[in-house]
């Protein structure tokens, strides 16, 4: 889904590992869990001889959570791509809420690569690239690891070609 | 002490005595009430005093471990006794520095120098406390890169000046220009905007719970308390206005007292203010990324508006470090912003408008929550039969949302000029940003389900400066992508 349709700027180019799908829908469903967790213990505390108001409660984050569990990883996947080129990283990111970055690498700062638990297990990693402002951060996740070694690689090898303090 | 072999200096001496003063107030309110309890009880043991000998001795021991040092182009700060800690800063790095001389610091002739560095606050060094003079001259070695071999000035040294030697308002030297000196008669704008208003809300909460303590056994609390109860509520407003002002004047007074801002030869921007506590910033020209001109609704409506520096590394942004000049009238800011952004078109030039899909989301927040307030007190009327007066109240909630919708709407704008980015936005918080194109380091287009249906954006340029980013709001899409073009092309080219 393009951010911008008529847009003077393309898309980025590559897209995210498919595998990020089933990422993001396992983190859906680890929310689901706690809610669920929250539901099973509130049951067991509660007193009241209705259990209306649980089945209700429990009716509507029920549909809500799968809606989300459902939809989010596939909009998610649809609209998150990523670019780098020798001279500038580019992504594009997040679903109701969407975004494009874009930071020139004479200003990049660090290169992150970070593996969550069930980014591990997927054999997924994301990249974050931070410059010197604060509210600078570009993160790719969902990249699989091969592809975010050599995106590592490349952008650091590109910030120390670099000189100068960024800002 | 002047410097050893090493060329490591010590803190002034005098800060032996500051440090238990310091200490002392800090523990005011335990002292208070140790000695609250203390009358209820008869035990005479004054054991706290023993704490004072450890006070000092702890003062000793920090003066005793505490030296600093400028060699190979680094500042060294080292203390600690037994775990040695050891902040060393490029001079190349060095942001600003601030000088601040609390009161009786200034008694003493002292003052606290903080120097901030890149990356904010983690990298930063704290000398508490240096003579002024001494402070001063670090100052310049800091922020002039001064090297005393090259220069044969006198190497700064760590050395007790004797109070006489330090005048107490040190005149600037004539190669620096002075950009702007506070106006007394500009106190009369203290109390319009929020700053001055949050202040003297935060004394009035902090007096009226002083006094409550009080209230029950003081007759004079309790009579004033239903003297002020039975007056008219017009009488009641008045005087609410009249102690919020004077309270917001005082503020002010507190604060900007003295105000000056001076600019040398290097372009480093000096200011200088305060009434007890003085407080000197120097922010290095190098770092400057632009201006932010406030104008809030209060200060607009009285033709006044107040300046601001984005820069990086500042101390403190909220406690008005930041500030190149308090509220002043605008005939008095806008020249001085052109002083130090020379481009006439960014400062005061025209903006372009966002068009109509802005101005209609403008509009929509601003009735949105009127609606609710409104169907709140309908509510009210009905089921808890609310007085039938307060339903006045909803034309004018609407009247209000309409005015503020139009005013944020008109607020809306931005400009690009061959070296600034120009952006404004806010009705009561109102600010025209002017940030240089060159501290521009990244870029953001942000859309939300709403702004995608309605081909808006938000354009963030993002900056080490400042408020780390400043943001292009509800701005058709074409038109963000075409700021982003213009201001960056390489980056645009190298994605289309």
């Amino acid at each position: 889904m393009p951010v911008a349709p008529g847009a003077v700027l393309r898309e980025p180019a590559h897209r995210v590992s498919r595998r990020a799908v089933l990422m993001w829908t396992m983190q859906a469903l680890v929310v689901l869990a706690l809610l669920l967790a929250a539901q099973v213990v509130w049951w067991l505390v509660d007193d009241a001889p209705s259990r209306t108001p649980h089945w209700v409660v429990g009716a509507v984050w029920l549909v809500a959570g799968a809606a989300y569990a459902v939809a989010m990883p596939q909009w998610r996947y649809r609209v998150h791509r990523w670019e780098a080129t020798p001279r500038a990283i580019y992504t594009q990111s997040g679903w109701l809420w969407q975004e494009r970055r874009i930071a020139p690498l004479g200003r990049v700062q660090t290169v992150d690569l970070e593996r969550g638990p069930v980014a591990q297990l997927l054999g997924l990693a994301a990249v974050t690239i931070t410059t010197a402002s604060a509210a600078g951060p570009v993160t790719i996740h969902g990249l699989d690891l091969p592809v975010a070694h050599e995106l590592v690689d490349a952008l650091t090898a590109a910030a120390v070609a670099e000189t100068g303090d960024a800002t | 002490m002047t410097e050893d072999a090493e060329g490591w200096r010590r803190l002034d001496a005098r800060m032996l005595l500051v440090h238990p003063l310091e200490t002392l107030i800090r523990f005011l309110p335990a002292l208070l009430a140790l000695v609250v309890f203390r009358a209820g009880s008869e035990d005479n043991d004054r054991w706290e005093l023993y704490a004072v000998p450890l006070i000092v001795a702890f003062g000793v021991l920090r003066w005793v471990t505490t030296r600093y040092r400028i060699a190979d182009g680094q500042i060294e700060l080292r203390r600690g006794l037994f775990t040695k800690q050891t902040t060393t800063a490029r001079l190349d790095k060095v942001r600003t520095i601030d000088l601040t001389a609390r009161v009786y610091h200034r008694v003493l002739g002292l003052a606290k120098v903080e120097i901030s560095t890149a990356g904010g606050q983690r990298d930063r060094l704290v000398l508490d406390s240096l003579g002024v003079d001494a402070g001063r001259r670090l100052r310049a070695e800091l922020l002039h890169r001064v090297d005393p071999a090259v220069t044969g000035l006198p190497a700064p040294t760590g050395a007790p000046v004797a109070d006489d030697d330090v005048p107490d308002d040190v005149p600037p030297p004539v190669d620096d220009e002075v950009l702007v000196r506070l106006d007394p008669s500009w106190i009369r704008y203290a109390p319009l905007t929020v700053t001055g208003l949050a202040s003297a809300a935060a004394i009035v909460g902090f007096a009226s719970q002083g006094l409550s303590r009080f209230s029950q056994e003081r007759s004079v609390f309790r009579d004033g308390a239903t003297f002020v109860s039975r007056l008219a509520w017009w009488v009641d407003v008045l005087l609410l206005l009249g102690v919020v002002s004077l309270l917001a004047v005082g503020a002010y007074v507190l604060t900007f007292w003295g105000f000056r801002l001076t600019r040398n030869r290097l372009g480093t921007l000096h200011t200088r203010r305060g009434l007890l506590t003085n407080r000197e910033t120097s922010i290095d020209a190098a770092r400057v990324r632009g201006i932010r001109l406030d104008e809030p609704l209060g200060l607009r409506l009285a033709g006044a508006r107040r300046l601001k520096v984005v820069t990086s590394g500042l101390l403190r942004e909220q406690g008005g470090s930041d500030w190149l000049c308090p509220p002043a009238p605008a005939g008095v800011v806008t020249p001085l912003a052109l002083r130090i952004r020379p481009d006439e078109a960014a400062v005061s030039g025209p903006l372009t408008p966002h068009g109509p899909a802005a101005r209609r989301r403008r509009m929509t927040r601003a009735l949105v929550p009127a609606t609710l307030a409104a169907a709140g007190l309908v509510v009210a009327r009905v089921l808890w039969d609310w007085h039938g007066s307060l339903l006045v109240l909803v034309p004018m909630l609407f009247a209000g949302a309409v005015a503020l919708g139009r005013d944020r709407y008109g607020a809306l704008g931005h400009t690009v000029t061959p070296d600034h980015l120009v952006s404004r936005h806010g009705s009561l918080d109102r600010q025209r940003v002017v940030l240089d194109r060159d501290g521009i380091i990244g870029w953001k287009v942000e859309q939300s389900f709403f702004q995608r249906r309605v081909g808006v954006a938000t354009l963030v340029a993002t900056t080490a400066a400042g408020a780390q980013h400043y943001d292009v709001v509800d701005v058709p899409v074409e038109m963000a992508y075409a700021v982003l073009a213009q201001v960056s092309p390489d980056l645009s080219a190298e994605f289309s």
